[in-house]
């Protein structure tokens, strides 16, 4: 049960992870009009974004 | 503004997933797990979705088209002090938003226009990044009389206009293209030797 909770524990805190760095960069290329900040956007920060809610959505759906 | 509203959303995302991060008791309780639904998934979903829209937005700009290099001579095509010269008088004269002045006549003005106008700025995107773009650019298919006539169809200036009366059914047909009589285009080749309007910069 511990160790099943501390699992749980554990990947939210990745999807965390990865949310604020994905909203971060995505925060970030929103300051300029550029097609690099475009690619960003969509390459690493959206990204980011799904590979961390897909975690989370994976630690609630498992727990 | 809605950069802003954007990044205040992202923000307060921000921060919820790190309270969360931080105390991670709070998802024990019931709002806690509604609280960490929000944060994990809803706010992040909508803040991803306004800030495509707000980059795809962003890439109507004439600045976002003219900031790739090789973009950069038809940019400086629409200083040309000229009047013969198609994109330089609509731009100059404010026929077209100066601001969109690159997407306003390069988009297709159909159902999904926009879509396909995207799809070929993905394609650009990939070509300029992962490939070699070609020394002499050029249009996939030929202009299209429809993207003119969407602003000129119906305009005094456009249908009291001797040639035009007498072509117009081949001109709505796109039998004869608009480019026919209006040849001078971009014409990147000569920019250098051209004599420049020295007007407000984008």
């Amino acid at each position: 049960m511990s160790d099943s909770r501390s699992r749980t524990e554990r990947e939210l805190r990745t999807a965390a992870y990865l949310l604020i760095l994905g909203l971060a960069i995505e925060a970030i290329t929103l300051q300029w009009a550029h097609p690099t900040s475009f690619v960003v956007f969509l390459t690493i920060g959206a990204v980011l974004v799904l590979a961390g809610m897909a975690v989370y959505l994976f630690a609630i759906v498992r727990h | 503004m809605a950069n802003y509203a954007v990044v205040t959303l992202i923000a307060l995302s921000v921060l919820l997933v790190a309270l969360l991060l931080r105390r991670p008791s709070l998802t024990a309780i019931q709002g806690g797990k509604i609280l960490a639904f929000v944060a994990f998934f809803v706010l992040p979903v909508i803040a991803t979705a306004l800030g495509a829209s707000i980059h795809l937005e962003n890439s109507t700009s004439t600045q976002f088209c003219l900031s790739c290099h090789v973009m950069q001579k038809h940019g400086a095509s629409l200083y040309i002090d000229d009047p013969t010269y198609v994109p330089a008088a609509h731009f100059q004269n404010n026929r077209i938003p100066k601001d969109h002045a690159c997407y306003t006549c390069h988009t297709d003005y159909t159902m999904f226009g926009d879509v396909n106008a995207k799809m070929r700025g993905l394609r650009h995107l990939y070509v300029y990044y992962l490939a070699t773009p070609p020394a002499k650019l050029a249009l996939y298919e030929p202009f299209k009389n429809r993207e003119c006539l969407h602003c000129h169809d119906g305009a005094r200036s456009y249908e009291e206009t001797t040639p035009h009366k007498e072509m117009k059914e081949q001109l709505s047909s796109n039998d004869m293209s608009c480019l026919t009589c209006h040849v001078k285009i971009h014409d990147v080749a000569n920019i250098e030797k051209m004599k420049k309007w020295k007007g407000p910069g984008l």
